[in-house]
């Protein structure tokens, strides 16, 4: 008994030059949260967010201080790895998290909902990332993708007012709490098989003292790959992902599909690749098969959209198989592709929706195929990097989309998984269709102008849509205008010139120092 | 010994109905009810096991704190007659199927490994294991950072259900703009 009071007496030791971006988000948003008190116009339009993007520049800096390569020891009793793969990837949240404030400072969602919870809410769904992408156990990676998830949920319904926001809401927290569940049973069935949380121990454990058979850890391994599923959105548990993207505030949905999808696949690429990778013969054929019916399913399902939102959606879906693949493989070469591909995904992304949003506040389509309509002579910025992101997600040539599906397909090749590669070329062949059918109707439609300042019809017969403001003017929205040129331009820088980051991607896939190299 | 089987399986036979009755019966509010059953019978579990700190916990914080929040929720809202959901044919049928699919599975994995230890003594465990010391330990040692992210993500949530549920000024802006309130 005293030996116990004397181990409980001692503290756990915390790196706190580790642990600090987790600190400046998580602190940011308290920080956020108590700033909103403020009265007054200043403290609401300038301050807070002023304060959410220090928060994320703080969070950006002290991941690049605590950079290095190679595998490390977990922190904070092995609950959190503080390595290239999550720093890296935690750099992706941060950034989507700026891009997401500059989308979202004139959206009525943000009005709706006040600004300091909103951007109090988004930086603890960017903690609940941070979590999740360094989670090194069971336990704290559960919470983290409830730390994740909830404020998201909260997020889409943010616009409460306009029904299909509350729909949208309502959707994700029924479906993502399926997939949380799901998550959790496999989970304790993965504990009820090895008897350990933490990952390495797990991975110990399997083959040594675990059968690789054994049906309690496959029941578990399976049901945990499809909670993560969920999260990821990859087909069939895909099927809330186009509704959601299309009811949610379109800031909010331009975050859920870049930040939630990285944070999804940080957590897939560490818990197979570091917890499971002794199990990898079992779970590597069904994770192949739920890729290949992601790139078939998520292609085909976009072709028929005409709203810009689900078209989007249903490409994220497509875009998840591909990614998917990179994890199958299972080497270190296919951790860094999946990691060079999520860069490349937000910058595309965050491109395209950029354009969405800008369009959907002045056009009456919304986000209809037809607000594009004559873009190209009507508003080449904004034509331009659509044009380039809906480009380099098909995969064309000099553009950052074709070396990360390079990238993918070479890992795929050389892990023996050459099939897996031909389907990826297969997809984009597919994408095609209505990727270039966006670039056709911008660039190849009649010039019509729509007037400036207020939708066509008359204010007493417009629908609300997402973001959609009466004062905003369409031709001053110079924060969204920069995010999408930026974006748009690291697309294609990223696209000629990918060494950077292959030196940083090349980093991430030195997290895991057990794989293959 | 005899006195613990029997109370294992009245407790197992409780935990169970319960957990069936939340998800056959139609009233609502009975289904809350059930759930308290179930997880008073979880306790009782919990207690053979000799963990007595999660049996208390498990009763004073499910049981009564959060179920007494679903009862007033439940007589809240109430809303028995509204039919949940609408019925689309054809997912009915491959909803049971899939359900059972799962079923069938899950029974594989538990039969298949965790009933190997039904006639043994069980695992061995030290004395005060399951203990609130060792719980308290772990809290603040193994698990320090999933219990601090336990808390943020309460105040997250709290500060999420402020934003669905406030009182809102200017109704009357929405109906301006065209739509009836």
């Amino acid at each position: 008994m005293t030996t116990l009071l004397i181990a409980a007496a001692k503290a756990p030791v915390i790196d706190y030059k580790g642990i600090s971006p987790l600190f400046a988000v998580a602190g940011g948003a308290v920080i956020v949260l108590m700033a909103a008190l403020i009265r007054g116009r200043f403290a609401q339009r300038v301050l807070v967010p002023f304060l959410t993007v220090g928060a994320l520049g703080a969070a950006i800096g002290l991941s690049i201080w605590n950079w290095h390569t190679g595998d490390s020891r977990p922190i904070v009793e092995g609950a959190l790895a503080i390595d290239p793969l999550a720093l890296g990837l935690s750099l992706l949240f941060y950034i989507t998290g700026l891009a997401t404030v500059a989308f979202a400072w004139r959206s009525r969602a943000l009005r709706e909902s006040g600004t300091g919870e909103f951007f109090g809410l988004m930086l603890g769904s960017i903690a609940g990332m941070t979590i999740l992408g360094s989670a090194e156990n069971l336990i704290t990676l559960f919470v983290g993708i409830e730390l994740l998830s909830i404020p998201l949920y909260v997020m889409c319904a943010s616009d409460v007012r306009r029904e299909t926001s509350l729909e949208s809401g309502l959707k994700y927290l029924v479906i993502g709490s399926v997939g949380s569940a799901t998550l959790l049973y496999g989970l304790a069935l993965i504990y009820g098989a090895t008897g350990h949380t933490g990952f390495a121990e797990i991975n110990n454990a399997i083959g040594n003292s675990v059968n690789l058979t054994d049906p309690l850890l496959l029941t578990g391994i399976a049901l945990a790959a499809a909670g993560l599923a969920f999260k990821a959105s990859v087909a069939p548990f895909h099927a809330w992902t186009p509704d959601v993207y299309e009811g949610a505030p379109t800031p909010v949905t331009a975050f859920m599909a870049v930040a939630t999808k990285t944070a999804a696949f940080a957590v897939i690429l560490r818990f197979f690749l570091e917890a499971l990778v002794s199990a990898q013969e079992q779970w590597a054929p069904a994770l192949a098969a739920l890729a290949v019916i992601t790139i078939i399913v998520g292609n085909v399902g976009a072709i028929a959209q005409n709203s810009l939102k689900r078209m989007l959606a249903w490409s994220g879906v497509a875009q998840a198989g591909y990614m998917l693949a990179g994890v199958v493989v299972g080497t270190q070469l296919g951790l860094q592709a999946t990691a060079f591909y999520l860069a490349m995904y937000l910058f595309m992304n965050l491109a395209a929706f950029g354009v969405v949003i800008a369009r959907e506040r002045v056009s009456e389509h919304g986000d209809g195929l037809k607000s594009l309509e004559g873009l190209g002579s009507a508003s080449p910025l904004l034509a331009w990097p659509m044009t380039i992101a809906m480009l380099s997600l098909a995969g064309f040539p000099a553009t950052a989309g074709f070396i990360g599906k390079f990238y993918l397909i070479s890992a795929a090749v050389d892990g023996n998984w050459a099939w897996l590669g031909v389907m990826i070329v297969v997809g984009s062949m597919l994408s095609l269709v209505y990727y270039l059918r966006v670039i056709a109707v911008m660039w190849m439609t009649p010039l019509k102008i729509e007037l400036p300042g207020r939708p066509r019809r008359a204010r007493r017969e417009v629908q609300p849509v997402a973001g959609w403001s009466p004062e905003a003017d369409p031709r001053a929205q110079p924060e969204v205008l920069l995010v999408t040129l930026i974006m748009a331009a690291a697309t294609i820088f990223f696209g000629i010139v990918p060494s950077p980051l292959f030196h940083l991607a090349h980093d991430v896939g030195t997290s895991i120092s057990a794989l293959f190299s | 010994m005899i006195f613990e089987d029997v109370v294992f399986f009245i407790a197992a036979i409780g935990a169970l109905a319960g957990a069936a009755g939340v998800v056959i019966l139609r009233n609502p509010f009975y289904s809350v009810l059930s759930l308290v059953g179930h997880l008073f019978f979880l306790a009782v579990l919990f207690l053979l096991l000799r963990a007595q700190f999660l049996a208390a916990a498990q009763l004073i914080v499910y049981a009564g704190a959060v179920m007494v929040l679903y009862v007033f929720v439940v007589a809240y809202i109430g809303g028995a007659e509204e039919p949940i959901g609408q019925n689309v044919p054809g997912i009915r049928p491959l909803g049971v199927l899939f359900a059972a699919c799962l079923l069938a599975e899950l029974c594989i994995a538990v039969i298949g490994t965790g009933l190997k230890a039904l006639d043994t003594r069980g695992a061995h465990v030290a004395n005060g294991f399951g203990g609130p010391a060792q719980i308290g330990s772990l809290l603040l040692k193994q698990y320090l950072i999933p219990f601090e992210a336990a808390s943020y993500l309460l105040l997250i949530a709290a500060v999420g259900a402020l934003v669905l549920a406030r009182k809102r000024r200017g109704f009357e802006e929405l109906t301006e703009e065209g739509r009836p309130a």
